[in-house]
This record gives C-alpha cells, structure tokens and sequence, in this order.
C-alpha cells in the first residue's frame, strides 16, 4: 500500500489522458458525413456552423455517443474490477456473471411488464427515461445479491462461471415470457432497447446518466481501501477492521448502479468489464485498487472510444453494434488470460 | 479471580451446533499460549471465535477488560490480529506493502500511511528478518517466507494481542522454529500475548507459558510441566500408536 506512484505509472496516466483527448476528437470528427476538424471546433465552442446540419450532427448524434463511450468505458471497467475483487474470481464481470441480464429483465418488466400490474403506457413513457434506469438498476442489484449469497458456499471459479450462465438464461426465459403476453407496442420498443448501442442515447438521457455513473465512480474509489484487504481474504480482512457487510453492500450497490445505468441506455455491452481490470493490472503491475481504479478508468475510455471509432469507420453508412466490436477485442483475451493462469481454477 | 485474559462460558461452533461448550478459562496476559487438539476437535472454532471472526453460540472472551466479541471490527483491529493457514491469493504485491496491510485499521479512508505507519512497517519486517524480501513480490516467495511475511503483518498491526491459527502448517522444521522463536521474543521483548495452535507439540512444550489443551469437547488451560507430568498428551492420543515419553518429552512410536 506504499502510497509513491512509480513514474512509470505516472507517464502511463499522463499517456493515457491524452489518448482519450485524441481519441475524443477522433471520435467526433470520423462519421458517415464528412466534417471539416476546424468546423467542429467552432461547433464546439459555440460559434456558427457553415451548415446547420453539422450542427444537428454533433449535439444530437456525435457529442452524446462519445460522451456515452466515455461513460460506459469507465463504469463498466470499474464494475469488472470491484467483482473480480469481491469474487475473487479473475474471471467475473458485469456481462458474463449474468448481471447485464439481470439488468435486461428489469428493463423488460418495466417496458412490457408494467401493464400486468394495471400501470398505463402512457404514464410509464413519461417517466420512461428514470424508470428504465431505476428497473434496470435494480435488475443488476437482484442478480448480484443472488450471486452473492451462493458464492461463500461454492469453492470453484467454474461453478461460479456457470452459475452466472444459468441465471443469463433463466433470465433469458423469463424475458422471452414476458415477451409472449405483451403488445406488439410493448414488444417493439423492448426489442428496440435490446439493439441499442451508444448512438441511441439521447442528451435526456445522458443528463441522468452522467451524474449517476459519476457518483458511482467517485464511491468507487472510496471504496479502493477495502477492496485492497479483501485481496487478502475476508477473515483477514474482517481482522483488519473492515466490516465485511457494510463494504459489500456498498460495492454491490454501487456496482449495481453503474452497470445497470449503463445497460439501461447503451444495452449489453460485454466483456470491457473483465478485460480492462487484467490490463491495468498488467500495466501497473499492482494489485492497489487506488491505482487500478483510476487506470482501468482511463483505459476503459481508450477502448470504448477505439471501439466506437472502428464501429462507425468511414465508408460505412451505418454503425456496426458495439457489443460485437467489444466482443471481438475482448474474448481473445480472455482466451488468453486462461491460458496463461493455469492456476485460475482455484478460488481459495 | 482478575486474570486480563478471562474466557467465561464460551460456547462455539457452526450453525448453532456447538463444538465445544462451556470453556472457562483464565490466563495471564504477556504469555505464549499453546493450543493442542486434534484434528476436528475445535481448535480452529475456538480461535476464530476468540478473534471475532465466528460469532459465538453463547459466552464472552474478556481481554484487559474489553469485551472483544461484543466491539465493532474497527475497535477489534486494534486489540487483536490473526494469522493462519489460509494463503492470500493476492497477485502483485511487494512484500513492503504486504506487511503495510497491518496499518490498515490506523489509516485514513485512503489508507495513506505516515511516519508512524513506516516505522511500524520497517521495526516488523527487521522483527521477521525480511529485510532482504521488502522489495520482492510476495508471489515468488516460498511458503514459509510467505508465512513470515504474514506474522510481519501482524506485528505491524500492533496489537496486544496475536492469534495464530496452525502458522506453521506448510513449514519445514527450521522455519517452523524460527516462527516459534520469533513469537517467544514478541511476548518477552514486546509484552505481546501470543495464542498459537499448532500439531509441533514438542517445540511447542518447550516454548509455550501455557497449554490449552482440547480434548472430547472440553478444553483445559495447564502448564507445559503439568502436561507432561499428568501423561495429558498420551491421553489425547488415546490408541496404540503413539506414546509421550515423559523422559524425552518426545513422541514415541508403539
């Protein structure tokens, strides 16, 4: 817990923070319409566009899904890292431990299931934008809490594994349930939410899920000091001072917050929350959550913004979703991850 | 009847099922104290009782006063530290920053440590003999450094009281004395009061102030010269394979 951050870690988060002022850029500027990089600066700073459409573009479709990069890089990296700790499983993740599903079912009461309980439709889309966060929240919080109290009682990672793959499917099919009695309405904005990536997110949207991952972010690295004595198991821990509890209710909580605002808007979006934590670790070479949580941040950013950049490459009229793109970089890795600790098997 | 370390009607087990019950016992502080049974007879239930980590069916663990079952982890932190068998999966982590972990109930909400912490930290790893470990990863230790490396955590908790649960379980002869050894000074230079169990009985006779001894569901505190003398540990080893020879206080083979 030596408090001296290595230069060599220092230049990492200094590299790291221009990465994402580049990439920001980059983000904003590449796009199926071709904008001039001076142009989007004037747009920026509030000066008169050439084109009013250009205008259109940034505020409404550009800025609002780099900003929910920035957002879902950082909260979902963060989730991965305090469930890998709290697990103590270098596997867990928001996605793969069925706690995006969890967040899906909340969604898809909210959305479809709200009419059997005689709630109105028209009542629930006025206040669609809190009350898809605060389902899908609770959605989160109901799979974790599950996860939880089975976990003290299983010794292996893999069982822990499969258990998360079997609450994704018992969710799956309580959700295709849900769906059999509900309207075609019902239907087609679920399976809307379902597809939807960063560029569905609106600035409403946005003004609510900014301040919430923002506080989740800031809990969690309050939370750092304890997280680093779980790493030595919860009796020492416990000796140490922690109230066991109290500190995994609160990570629960804020884990819970964090993925479920972020799937709430963006949908699933894998494996960014297992890949990133194993990175920081890789960089920093360091098993301080004070460091790793603001480095998985950082880097979190640096490949959600990568991943939305390659999503919308130029020549391509429409955006490809980003849970494949994620996919695509992240499992890989995982792959490796495994093979490379043979020891992983042992939760101990 | 004022003893600092006072158990009174303990009962512990798992699940309300109790393991032991009743244990009244009344020591001295400042002793090395030595807890035999064998295996599944309660050592480890004890222990974790007695550190706050199991809650306990019924009864109360006094120590200077202070009802340490009955205080928050916070407040407990600061009286007693553990030890055990149980190995941290913890992946890269300097031995220095290891032992750092034992300020942790000291630190403020960042766990930043101060001047204080640092010579706490530096007098418990001169203490172990680590010195030459500070900058290694605590992986790429061997279990019994890795052992030495966890009692320095405890030291540098500072705490009156240390428990240590079977600490020498993975060591070879040599380390296990050393961990032995290293206690005996912690209890006569620093006036710590030290609970060990362990199997080495026979370093442990040599070593200890006092012996609680676990046996068919009671637990007895005596010294080491009345355990040899009363034959106690032949009684636990109640078959025909094992005898305690009182002349050799060793273990002999029938």
């Amino acid at each position: 817990m030596d408090t001296s951050i290595s230069n060599k870690i220092s230049l990492t988060i200094l590299l790291l923070i221009v990465g994402v002022f580049i990439l920001f850029g980059l983000d904003l500027f590449l796009g199926s319409v071709n904008i001039p990089f001076k142009s989007i600066c004037s747009i920026l700073i509030g000066e008169t566009a050439e084109k009013e459409t250009w205008k259109i573009i940034i505020f409404q479709s550009r800025l609002p899904k780099a900003i929910a990069a920035i957002l879902c890089g950082s909260a979902l990296s963060v989730c991965g890292l305090q469930m890998q700790t709290l697990f103590r499983n270098p596997l867990a993740g928001p996605y793969i431990l069925g706690i995006s599903s969890g967040a899906g079912l909340g969604v898809a009461i909210f959305i479809m299931g709200l009419s059997f309980l005689g709630i109105s439709g028209s009542a629930v889309t006025l206040s669609a934008n809190s009350g898809i966060i605060i389902a899908s929240i609770l959605g989160s919080f109901g799979v974790l809490t599950i996860l939880l109290s089975v976990i003290s009682r299983l010794k292996d990672i893999m069982t822990v594994l499969i258990l998360g793959i079997m609450i994704g499917s018992v969710i799956t099919a309580i959700i295709g349930i849900i769906q059999y009695f509900s309207n075609d309405a019902q239907l087609k904005s679920f399976i809307m939410w379902t597809m939807g990536n960063l560029s569905s997110v609106t600035n409403d949207q946005l003004n609510l899920l900014l301040p919430v991952v923002v506080i989740g972010l800031i809990l969690s690295f309050i939370s750092s000091k304890s997280l680093n004595a779980y790493l030595l198991g919860e009796a020492y821990a416990k000796s140490l001072g922690v109230n066991i509890k109290k500190s995994r209710i609160l990570i629960i909580i804020i884990t819970s917050i964090l993925t479920g605002s972020i799937t709430a808007y963006c949908g699933p979006i894998g494996f960014i929350g297992i890949v990133i934590p194993h990175l920081a670790r890789m960089i920093s070479n360091s098993s301080d959550h004070r460091i790793l949580t603001p480095l998985s941040i950082l880097l979190g950013i640096n490949v959600l913004l990568i991943s939305d950049i390659i999503s919308q490459l130029p020549g391509l009229d429409q955006n490809l979703p980003i849970n494949s793109i994620t996919s695509l970089i992240g499992i890989p890795f995982i792959i490796w991850i495994i093979l490379k600790n043979k020891k992983i098997a042992n939760l101990n | 009847m004022s003893k600092e370390l006072n158990i009174s009607s303990l009962t512990v087990g798992y699940n309300n099922k109790p393991t032991l019950k009743n244990i009244s016992i009344l020591s001295d502080k400042n002793m090395m104290i030595g807890v035999f049974g064998r295996n599944g007879q309660g050592k480890s239930t004890l222990l974790k009782t007695i550190s706050g980590l199991l809650p306990p069916i019924s009864g109360q663990f006094n120590f200077n006063g202070i009802d340490i079952l009955n205080i928050s982890e916070k407040e407990r932190a600061k009286l007693l530290s553990i030890v055990s068998t149980t190995k941290s999966s913890i992946g890269a982590i300097k031995v220095q920053d290891f032992v750092a972990f034992g300020r942790f109930p000291y630190t403020n909400w960042l766990g930043i440590n101060k001047v204080k912490d640092y010579q706490e930290i530096d007098k418990a790893i001169k203490l172990c003999k680590l010195e030459r470990f500070a900058n290694r990863n605590y992986d790429e230790l061997s279990d019994g450094e890795k052992q030495k490396v966890n009692i320095a955590r405890a030291i540098a908790q500072n705490t009156p009281l240390i428990i240590l649960d079977e600490p020498t379980v993975h060591l070879d002869l040599i380390n296990t004395i050393e961990v032995f050894k290293l206690l005996r000074e912690l209890v006569k230079t620093h006036s710590k009061t030290v609970i060990i169990s362990t199997h080495q009985m026979e370093y442990a006779l040599q070593i200890c102030d006092q012996i609680w001894l676990i046996n068919e569901g009671k637990v007895e505190s005596l010294s080491p010269a009345e355990i040899i003398s009363q034959e106690k540990l032949t009684e636990l080893f109640d078959d025909d394979l094992i005898s305690f020879d009182k002349n050799s206080q060793s273990f002999r083979l029938k």
